[in-house]
């Protein structure tokens, strides 16, 4: 037994590897830290809902029109989540996992952007960026010009606008369900 | 509920016997699904329902759940959970195999209940824990101690009540001092031995206190739970139901994925999600591949604790092969995050399955070799036979799981009582045996660990092709139902039942360890205390272990505290007794 062993432990000879002085193999699909591109975010807020242990928060400020995004590296659980949910690929998991850090600061990671300002009311409303997307996406849906005119119109003004430009046409359909009695 | 009338109802016979039984104290009966009934008892009646199901109906008990229904319907409500397999008796192909939920309401001006524990022991932790979580008051339990409470948490407040605290709020400590008031052995010449605050297998805390009588133990005794992480309740407040199941990797550092299993099941049931057949396969080898570490690991732990530590650094060299066969299948070691609702998030490539059964070849002959090894070992049977005896009495009445139970003669498998995923379709073969002792446990943690490479082997190769996630289901306010998992330990299991905000409204989550503990303490007696360290690593514990250890000679009639790391050591080289 104790030669079995032996020659066995023989065989195998030294397993254990001289890291961190040399790098550990990873798996192909292995999940490492998110890599983010801010130019790529459109701030749509995605990410921070699908976010399980809220690694991911958006701060927003309608006064200062500033919306800011902010990974905190400490709480991420590398799910990629984010990657999954994040419309334009500006978010994606990487191969780095060796995070450790001496300060808090070091491992939060921050964007900021500007919010559009409602053309009826002048209120700041929704990401500059999202909006354009959208605006985007619109322009390439192929809709009758007229349409998509409207369609814009409706998305440049803050939701509050929106009811109020809606109303006229809201109001007879309520009228005529109430069958007058409004 | 998600069943029309045509399909047939496995356990039906079993509401009907009750019904027979108890008449009008059978109140209502909901389906969750073909095999898994919640049927509603008067609440006196409580006891012997369960005591009924229990000893009668070959039932176990799975889990209890308790639950503020109040916002709901005005009540709070308990549900013990069973798994009833049938009269023991009868032959296997003739037992009706269900899990079936007995439910019971607690009026809010009342708040207390008949106590089950005094005819169906295997309630004991879970009555102690209703009380601390709910304030309910189980009416003739014995055991008046706080069990997942801290000694120095305020009385009065009941943190998974909809209406006490905040998830994030942490009271001031009430005392300085541990509080906790262990078991009082009388008797000439019992001394105490306290094992603790650390585990005593892995470094991780748990207070033991064994009542010895000259190097014999006389009777254990332990506080667990110094650990908890209020995990219910950060799930039903904190978190989406789809944001769970990356919790619940996170319940076990061992056994994570079988609870992401267990977890995303229950809600798969009660929303009747139909999962992919290729994401059940998948989740099968993912499963498989969970219980090749963990079992390594184990036996690993074994060679450890009798002495033999090349066998264990052999056995931790090669479970290597199975973490990274987890990182090339998930992406990761540990916490997998494979399981959405609905299915798995990746799939497994051609590359990925030739590397997997590669490494299945390589790991089956290796440890081919290191059990060979470990049981030639000439001391091996000698320390571990007819030691920690779980006699098969005491495990029918405390319902342990996994090989801590099939160790004592039982062929009992959630994987092949209720099969989930993959496992009635690939064909394996169960293992128990009867030595009722550490051997036993140990040796079937090896068998089944071939059983698992062959497992994985077979579903690779027959798994069907096709999607790997149903999406666009809906969301079904207070839909519940039970998720269940044979994991490496034994079952994990799941009651979940959604709220109205996606949300849970109330997560009750079980770990294999817990229904393991309660019956430890008669694993313990009639040892010696230099076998006590052996013996809690055949259960494979999972509390989290025990530095220092309190023994009580029952004879002197004096305390002494051992450091845990000088009673392992007692364990492994039988020398020089710390009690001297
Ligand atoms: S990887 Fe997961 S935890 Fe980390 S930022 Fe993305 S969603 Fe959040
Ligand atoms: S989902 Fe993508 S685009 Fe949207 S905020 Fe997150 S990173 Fe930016």
């Amino acid at each position: 037994m104790v030669l079995k062993l032996i020659r066995e432990v023989l065989k195998v000879g030294q397993a254990t590897l001289p890291y961190p002085f040399t790098p550990v193999e990873l798996a192909p699909g292995f999940r490492g830290k998110p890599e983010y591109d801010p130019q790529q975010c459109i701030a749509c807020a995605a990410c921070t809902i699908a976010c399980p242990p809220n690694a991911l928060t958006m701060h927003t400020d309608l006064e200062q029109g500033v919306r800011t995004w902010s990974l905190f590296y400490g709480r991420c659980i590398f799910c990629a989540r984010c990657e999954e949910v994040c419309p334009t690929g500006a978010i994606k998991l990487g191969h780095d996992f060796e995070l450790a850090s001496f300060s808090r600061e070091d491992l939060t990671i921050r964007a900021e952007f500007r919010l559009a300002a409602c053309n009826l009311c002048g209120a700041y409303f929704a990401s500059a960026k999202e909006l354009e997307h959208v605006l985007a996406l619109l322009d390439q849906a192929g809709l009758p010009p007229e349409d998509a005119a409207n369609r814009k119109a409706l998305l440049r003004a803050c939701p509050e606008c929106r009811r109020k430009m809606d109303l006229p046409r809201v109001k007879p359909l309520v009228q005529e369900a109430f069958n007058g009695r409004v | 509920m998600l069943l029309t009338e045509e399909k047939p109802k496995i356990g039906q016979k079993y509401v009907d016997a009750l019904r027979q039984q108890f008449g009008w104290s059978i109140q209502e009966e909901a389906w969750q699904a073909p095999d898994q009934v919640t049927v509603t008892v008067e609440l006196n009646s409580l006891p012997s329902v369960v005591e009924t199901l229990y000893y009668q109906h070959g039932g176990w008990l799975s889990v209890v759940a308790g639950n503020d229904e109040r916002p709901i319907n005005g009540h709070f409500a308990l549900y013990y959970v069973l798994s009833v397999e049938g009269d023991e008796q009868a032959p296997e192909n003739k037992r009706e195999k269900c899990y079936f939920v007995v439910r019971t309401l607690i009026p809010p001006h009342q708040m207390e209940f008949p106590a089950v524990t005094p005819r169906v022991p295997a309630a004991i932790w879970y009555e102690r824990e209703v009380r601390d979580m709910f304030g309910l008051q189980p009416i003739g339990l014995p055991d008046e101690r706080r069990l997942v409470l801290p000694d120095d948490w305020p009385e009065g407040l009941y943190p998974l009540r909809k209406d006490s605290m905040d998830y994030r709020y942490r009271p001031e400590p009430t005392t300085e001092d541990e509080t906790y008031e262990f078991i009082d052995v009388e008797g000439e010449g019992i001394v105490q031995v306290p094992l603790g605050p650390l585990h005593i297998t892995s470094d991780e805390p748990g207070h033991f206190r064994l009542y010895v009588d000259g190097e014999h133990i006389v009777d254990a005794d332990y506080r667990l739970f110094y650990v908890h992480r209020g995990m219910e309740k950060l799930a039903e407040t904190r978190m989406t139901y789809d944001q769970v199941t990356f919790l619940a990797d996170r319940i076990c550092g061992i056994c994570g994925y079988a609870h992401n299993v267990a977890y995303s099941t229950s809600i798969e049931r009660a929303l009747g999600i139909a999962v992919p057949e290729r994401a059940q396969y998948i989740r099968t080898i993912l499963l498989e591949v969970e219980r090749l570490h963990s079992h390594l690991l184990n036996l690993g732990l074994a060679c450890h604790f009798v002495g033999f530590d090349t066998g264990f650094m052999q056995f931790f060299r090669v479970r290597e092969k199975s973490m990274k066969m987890a990182e090339l299948l998930t992406g990761t070691r540990k916490t997998y995050g494979m399981n959405l609702i609905g299915g798995v998030r990746r799939d497994i490539l051609k590359e990925e399955r030739t590397q997997t059964l590669q490494w299945i070849k390589e790991l089956r002959q290796e440890v081919t070799d290191l059990v060979a090894m470990l049981l030639e070992t000439p001391y091996i049977v000698q320390r571990t036979q007819d030691i920690g005896r779980l006699e098969s009495k005491v495990a029918r009445d405390y319902s342990p799981v996994g090989p801590t139970l099939r160790g004592s003669g039982f062929a009992r498998d959630i994987r092949v009582i209720h099969p989930y995923c993959a496992y009635d379709r690939v064909p394996w073969t169960l293992t128990y045996k009867d030595g009722c002792d550490v051997l036993a446990r140990t040796l079937i943690r090896a068998e089944e660990f071939f059983e698992s490479l062959s497992m994985v082997e077979r579903c690779l190769d027959t798994m069907p092709e096709g999607p790997v996630l149903t999406e666009g289901f809906r969301y079904k306010p207070y839909a519940y139902a039970l998720g269940y998992v044979e994991a490496p330990r034994g079952e994990d299991i799941h009651w979940s039942m959604l709220g109205d905000n996606q949300k849970l409204y109330r997560w009750r989550c079980r770990a294999s360890s817990y229904n393991n503990w309660p019956p430890l303490r008669y694993m313990l007696r009639g040892n010696t205390i230099s076998d006590a360290p052996l013996i809690v690593a055949s259960i494979d514990p999972c509390y989290s272990c025990t530095e220092r250890v309190t023994v009580v000679d029952v004879r002197k009639k004096k305390a002494q505290v051992v450091p845990y790391k000088e009673l392992e050591r007692y364990c492994r080289e039988r020398k020089h007794s710390p009690l001297k």
